[in-house]
């Protein structure tokens, strides 16, 4: 057996070495491409999930967000309970957020928009807002008067990146004016742009708590919403756990947990589209390794003959076909794998720019390792069965072909 | 040695059926060079193919080398063929993509010998056929007289048993030809290689030990090639 497939293998390598080259060459390109064409397409969208999570944790929810009870519109005695949140092994810090709906006027320009309170000293170590800053500073704990705001909100000075209504070029520095619902209308002073590359960060408009207790005439102890960035290592559903454990009524949600609600429906249809991706993939291969295959044993009916005249075993033959398509598959993949790479290495360097921020291709492993052995699978069934038919003819009817 | 009994060979073909062959018996001892010969469609091919165990009588019994070949499976048949016999046919059938030493020690690898022994033993044989400067050579480098005796070399590298051949000179001029005649005939002497050849060409009577004529499925006549006949084809070449 061992010894069979020895020969089968020495028939394979040279009938691929010494067979027509441009057929070779052809036929690992067009299993380079399925191949390519398999991977690169999830790849683009796991890297917009990846966009899309990473950009949720960084500069929206951390890595869990409370937000009230579906009957309440504020989480009460928020203060309390940020200092017991803090204290669960796997915190790293909680910030408490209080939005509430504005219109901001700015040279004769105006806005409807949120404003979110935070303590800044707080936010700081749940989002890397802070860092972001493409003019001017961020906020400190204590600061009145003072705001920043989105760059999709200010505007750019390049009016065409913007991309819905904006302010019109609003500068740090600049004076612009709040409109509250309760009445109050007050002209802030702009500490900061903020530009994240992700659209709902670089909506926003921030003031610190003081400055909201100010405008309130009063404490404000309830929040709108909190959010929590854990540990690079603890687990999220157990800090979930954790928090309900306090016996709150507030709905708790890991980021995962948002992005499934957010995204839940897009994430099916990516995943439908991807095997249908595959199955046509995999179907071209099929099809073009079986006529590569068939014509090559046509070809060879009576060579074919000949040599189970000569007492080489059917299975020898089949065996040598079958390596062929592996072969082929095997330098299609390598060759496909080189391209995908690559394609990877130059969208690193120039990503897809989205509205959301930059998307680079995540090839994922399993991706990588699943589709290798579909495309093995499916040329084996393709060599398989047209060496079969060829090497099960009937000796001498093979030979008069 | 080569015993057949009463063989007969039917192909039916729906409407019609064609007795090909028609109680064929004839023992062959080892060291014979036997020619089968006579009209087309008498048969030839038919009673090779049917001694060289690629096809199976429609009745009647084979004896080869003592192995009463019915008691063969189809696995056990394509051994035998693999180990015990050796094949020459019209139009040398060479793989291809293979180079002409390794057309001659394909068998041979399947055969589980090893590589030293079945290099050594190609090149001897390639040698002996004086091809032994075209060991990497592939088959169209080479003209169809050399060709034909790469291929019989691959049938003789095993040295079987009963080499058969099947009208190997058909497509070769006459100096090719006499090329591979002479080559059989060396075979058969320094050897003692049994060898069962299907010709048409009377002129090839000269070497054959033993002449079978075919007519109509049948033999017609067994014997020392016929003076008469050698005499007409020495003056027709
Ligand atoms: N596969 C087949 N199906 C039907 N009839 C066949 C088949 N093979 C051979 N025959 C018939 O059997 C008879 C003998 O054929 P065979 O090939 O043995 O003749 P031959 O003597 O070798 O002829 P040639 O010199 O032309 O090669 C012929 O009538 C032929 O038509
Ligand atoms: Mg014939």
């Amino acid at each position: 057996m061992l010894l069979d497939l020895r020969v089968s293998f020495f028939l394979a390598l040279r009938g691929i070495l010494r067979g027509s080259r441009g057929s070779l060459y052809l036929t690992v390109l067009i299993i380079a491409m399925v191949f390519t064409n398999m991977i690169f397409m999830p790849s683009i969208i796991l890297g917009f999930i990846k966009v899309a999570e990473d950009q949720i944790i960084t500069y929206q929810t951390g890595n869990i967000l409370i937000s009230p009870h579906e009957d309440e519109l504020y989480i009460e005695d928020v203060f309390s309970l940020l200092e017991k949140i803090n204290r669960i092994p796997g915190v790293l810090r909680a910030s408490a957020h209080y939005g509430t709906g504005v219109t901001l006027r700015y040279k004769g320009n105006s806005l409807g928009s949120t404003v979110v309170a935070i303590k800044p000293d707080d936010e700081r170590l749940v989002t890397d807002v802070y860092r972001k800053m493409a003019d001017g500073d961020y906020l400190a704990d204590g600061e009145n008067d003072e705001i920043i705001i989105g760059i999709q909100t200010s505007g750019h000075k390049d009016e065409s990146l913007d991309m819905g209504p904006t302010l019109g070029y609003l500068k740090a520095g600049d004076p612009v004016t709040v409109e509250y619902t309760n009445g109050v209308r007050k002209v802030y002073h702009v500490k900061g742009i903020i530009e994240t590359g992700s659209y709902y960060a670089d909506q926003g408009a921030y003031i610190t708590w003081d400055e909201l207790e100010s405008v309130f005439g009063r404490k404000v102890d309830y929040a709108t919403d909190i959010i929590i960035k854990t540990d690079p290592d603890s687990y999220e559903p157990e800090v979930k756990t954790q928090i309900y454990r306090f016996g709150i009524r507030e709905k708790v949600q890991t980021w995962q947990d948002i992005l499934e609600e957010a995204m839940g429906r897009a994430v099916q249809n990516f995943a439908m589209l991807n095997s249908i991706t595959i199955v046509v993939s995999l179907i071209i291969a099929i099809v073009v390794l079986f006529i590569v295959i068939m014509i090559k044993t046509l070809n060879s009916r009576r060579q074919i003959g000949v040599l189970k005249a000569l007492g080489v075993e059917k299975s020898i033959i089949i065996h040598n076909y079958v390596f062929q398509v592996l072969i082929l598959t095997t330098l299609g993949i390598i060759v496909g794998t080189t391209l995908v790479e690559s394609m990877v290495a130059i969208l690193t360097v120039y990503p897809f720019q989205f509205p959301d921020g930059e998307v680079t291709p995540v090839v994922a492993t399993s991706d990588l390792i699943n589709n290798t052995i579909m495309l093995y699978i499916a040329s084996f069934i393709a060599g398989y069965i047209p060496a079969w038919r060829v090497a099960s003819e009937d000796i001498l009817t093979a030979m008069r072909s | 040695m080569i015993i057949a009994e009463n063989l007969t060979r039917v192909y039916d073909m729906g409407k019609v059926t064609v007795h090909a062959l028609r109680g064929v018996s004839l023992t062959i001892q080892k060291g014979e060079f036997v020619g089968i010969m006579g009209a087309s469609g008498s048969g030839k091919s038919t009673l090779l193919h049917l001694l060289g165990l690629l096809d199976k009588p429609t009745e009647g019994k084979i004896v080869l080398g003592g192995i009463d070949v019915r008691t063969l499976n189809e696995r056990q048949r394509t051994r035998f063929r693999l180990k015990r016999l050796g094949y020459v046919f019209q139009d040398y059938a060479l793989v291809p993509e293979l180079t002409v030493e390794e057309n001659v020690y394909l068998t041979s690898m399947i055969r589980g010998t090893s590589k030293e022994e079945y290099q050594a033993q190609t090149f001897q044989i390639l040698d002996r056929i004086g091809l032994s400067d075209r060991l990497t050579h592939k088959h169209n480098e080479l003209s169809g007289g050399q060709q034909q005796r790469v291929a019989i070399a691959r049938a003789m590298v095993n040295k079987p048993e009963i080499l058969f051949a099947d009208e190997p000179c058909a497509n070769l001029d006459s100096e090719s030809s006499r090329n591979v005649l002479d080559l059989f005939k060396q075979i058969n002497k320094e050897m003692a290689q049994t060898i069962v050849m299907v010709s048409h060409e009377d002129w090839h009577m000269e070497y054959f030990d033993r002449v079978i004529i075919l007519r109509d499925g049948q033999i017609v006549s067994d014997g020392p090639p016929p003076e008469e006949l050698l005499e007409k084809a020495c003056k027709y070449k």
